[in-house]
């Protein structure tokens, strides 16, 4: 335990705030037994955390959340308060994630929350923004709570930063509610997010995420089917700056029957970078009626990039619908041939591919078009 | 002929050592309408491709001369934009993109290589559907993604509007006709003879004979093993149709 993340005892001067004092002294004595994830954590294996913010001061960050259109009607926001109010609700994600380094990390140090209730169906969406500012470590804490019958769209944006970012998120989806979620990653920071989503019966979170890291980032998201025919659809398109990393862990825990979920990625990758996938589906024995699909794409645009992609399912049942597929190359010579055929150059026919691959996940109406690089709006 | 608008001459094409394309030589003059009937894996798609400029063919001899020029030389965009078009016989799928889109974008690389200016919106707008039109392709499939989930018709039918829209002067239309059922099979070929003018010349590729009672040919040449072996009027179409191709040495 060299990273002087952890290596110093529970450092109470780093927080702005004596609350909750029993959650985060517990969190950290589990830090400390398990340590921040190195490679050879299986979930890590693509980012070693430890070795990426060796070299970081273990010292306060500055990062701002700022909820444009706060004061629609039936939206209810709160700050860290929630949690102070709410203790039991403050190490929630342990009951699922239980040996997970960066979310005891969080919940030893975090002292930057909003907590947004959706109470009523939306017609327009909730745009978050998340910016980090200069060097240092911060630990944002989100959680959206929709309520049951709501339906609503949420965009997440993250900017900025020098230093590390270390965030948790939880997303709650009550009875038959819906949630579009939209997330765009250009963060400059060490940016690692967990992100759980809790699915009651009958509800979707269909997500879409643009990734454009500017920096190392990893994202790994979990959805806990909690009960029947609720479903999720993970969309994302990474286009990473050159040499920099992107890292998913995408896990659907069907630990309900009749429930659906959908990964799709996308990777457009270039000089120096190095993308990676681990897809999981967890379906127990007893859970039938399960669908689960997974595919994923990616463009090597540079002999300098890559992308490792790793399925994998832990299927104990035969009730099961279940695809997979994974390509990695250049792009389709068929393709390229037929758009030359008509009379496009070789760089307007690759333009035209690579933006057809990401208007597939990012129509021209979509909310994130505009964050798109010129060339693919 | 000296006036010949298409020259192939002595042309061996080989497909990963195999010899696809075997001394063949076929001259099409401006305005004349060609067609090939050949048996199944004979390598009528690999000579449009290779007209068409597509990687992954050896060519072991021959020469390909187009207006003059050498045709081999030149990358299929500048072939396409110098009036060469190949309807595919499978016309490849793009994810999206949308076909309006692509029609577009396509359009226009030929015009600026002509020294055109860009068309403007509201006109190639009118254009197209006046095309569609004609074509029986309905609007909304104008906005689909190219090919994708099309089914073989219907990617026939976008293929003869694509050659509607680029008006090229050599159209290489391989196995247009198949896959669509008999009403469309009509309107395509119907439109597509409806292009023939003395400047423009087609290479029709086809298994049937009705094809060509609607594109009537100058010549009809008979392509067995990457070569023709007999050359004629539409009799022979008629001879194919009825009798096969055993008479000019393909067993199948
Ligand atoms: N890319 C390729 N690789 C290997 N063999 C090929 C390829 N393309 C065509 N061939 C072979 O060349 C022969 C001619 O094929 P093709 O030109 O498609 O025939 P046709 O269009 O007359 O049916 C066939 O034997 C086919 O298997
Ligand atoms: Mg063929």
């Amino acid at each position: 335990m060299q990273n002087n993340l952890i290596s110093k005892n529970f450092n109470h001067s780093f927080l702005n705030s004596e609350s909750l004092t029993e959650e985060r002294e517990k969190a950290f004595l589990n830090l400390k037994t398990i340590g921040l994830p190195n490679k050879r954590v299986e979930n890590w294996k693509y980012t070693d955390l430890t070795s990426i913010t060796k070299g970081l001061e273990f010292k306060p960050g500055k990062v701002d959340i700022e909820i444009l259109n706060k004061d629609l009607k039936g939206l209810v926001v709160a700050d860290f308060e929630y949690f102070i109010k709410n203790k039991d609700q403050y190490s929630k994600p342990t009951n699922y994630l239980k040996d997970e380094g960066v979310v005891y990390l969080n919940l030893s140090y975090a002292s930057d929350a909003r907590v947004i209730e959706i109470r009523e169906s939306q017609s327009e969406p909730i745009v978050i923004k998340i910016t980090a500012k200069g060097p240092g470590v911060t630990f944002p804490r989100l959680k959206i709570d929709i309520f049951p019958n709501v339906e609503a769209e949420v965009c997440f944006v993250y900017n900025g930063g020098e230093g590390f970012v270390n965030q948790l998120t939880e997303i709650h989806l009550g009875k038959d509610s819906g949630l579009n979620l939209y997330r765009v990653n250009e963060s400059s920071s060490i940016h690692s997010e967990t992100f759980l989503s809790y699915l009651n019966l009958n509800a979707n979170l269909s997500m879409v995420n643009l990734s454009m890291p500017k920096n190392k980032s990893r994202f790994q998201v979990y959805n806990i089917f909690l009960d029947k025919h609720s479903s999720t659809d993970f969309k994302s398109i990474s286009i990473p700056s050159n040499s920099c990393h992107d890292d998913f862990l995408i896990q659907n825990n069907h630990i309900s029957s009749n429930c659906e979920s959908n990964v799709g990625m996308r990777a457009i990758l270039d000089k120096g970078v190095i993308c990676s996938f681990q897809a999981l589906i967890d379906i127990e024995s007893n859970i039938l009626s399960s669908k689960a699909e997974q595919d994923c794409k990616a463009i090597l645009l540079h002999k300098e990039a890559s992308m490792n992609a790793k399925p994998e399912m832990k299927i104990f049942n035969d009730d099961v619908v279940c695809k997979h597929g994974t390509t990695i190359g250049s792009l389709d010579k068929d393709q390229i041939f037929y758009l030359k055929s008509r009379g496009l150059d070789k760089k307007s026919s690759e333009n035209l591919l690579l933006k057809g691959i990401v208007k597939n996940y990012i129509p021209n109406n979509s909310l994130l078009n505009n964050f798109l690089p010129k060339a693919y709006q | 002929m000296s006036n010949n608008f298409l020259n192939i001459k002595s042309l061996s094409v080989k497909v990963d050592d195999k010899l696809i394309i075997n001394n063949l030589s076929l001259s099409i003059g401006r305005g004349e309408v060609h067609a090939i009937m050949g048996p199944n894996g004979s390598g009528k798609s690999t000579l449009s491709n290779v007209l068409a400029g597509k990687d992954g063919y050896t060519i072991v001899n021959g020469a390909i001369d187009f207006s003059g020029e050498d045709l081999i030389s030149l990358e299929p965009n500048e072939r396409a934009n110098k009036g060469i078009f190949l309807a595919f016989q499978y016309p490849v799928e793009i994810p999206g993109v949308t076909n309006i889109n692509f029609i577009k974008t396509a359009l226009e690389s030929n015009r600026k290589y002509r020294g055109l200016e860009p068309i403007k919106p509201g006109e190639f707008l009118k254009l197209i559907k006046e095309k569609s039109k004609i074509l029986g392709i309905p609007e909304d499939r104008l906005k689909r993604q190219l090919n994708v989930g099309f089914s073989g018709g219907e990617k026939k039918r976008n293929e003869a509007l694509q050659l509607l829209m680029l008006e090229p002067s050599l159209a290489i239309l391989d196995e247009t006709d198949s896959g669509l059922d008999v009403d469309a099979f009509k309107i395509v070929a119907d439109t597509i003879n409806s292009t023939r003018n003395k400047d423009n010349s087609m290479l029709v590729i086809t298994h049937y004979q009705r094809l060509l009672e609607r594109i009537k040919p100058d010549i009809v040449h008979i392509f067995v093993d990457g070569s023709i072996v007999e050359s004629g009027g539409p009799e022979l179409a008629n001879e194919v149709e009825s009798d096969g191709y055993e008479r000019f040495g393909d067993a199948k």
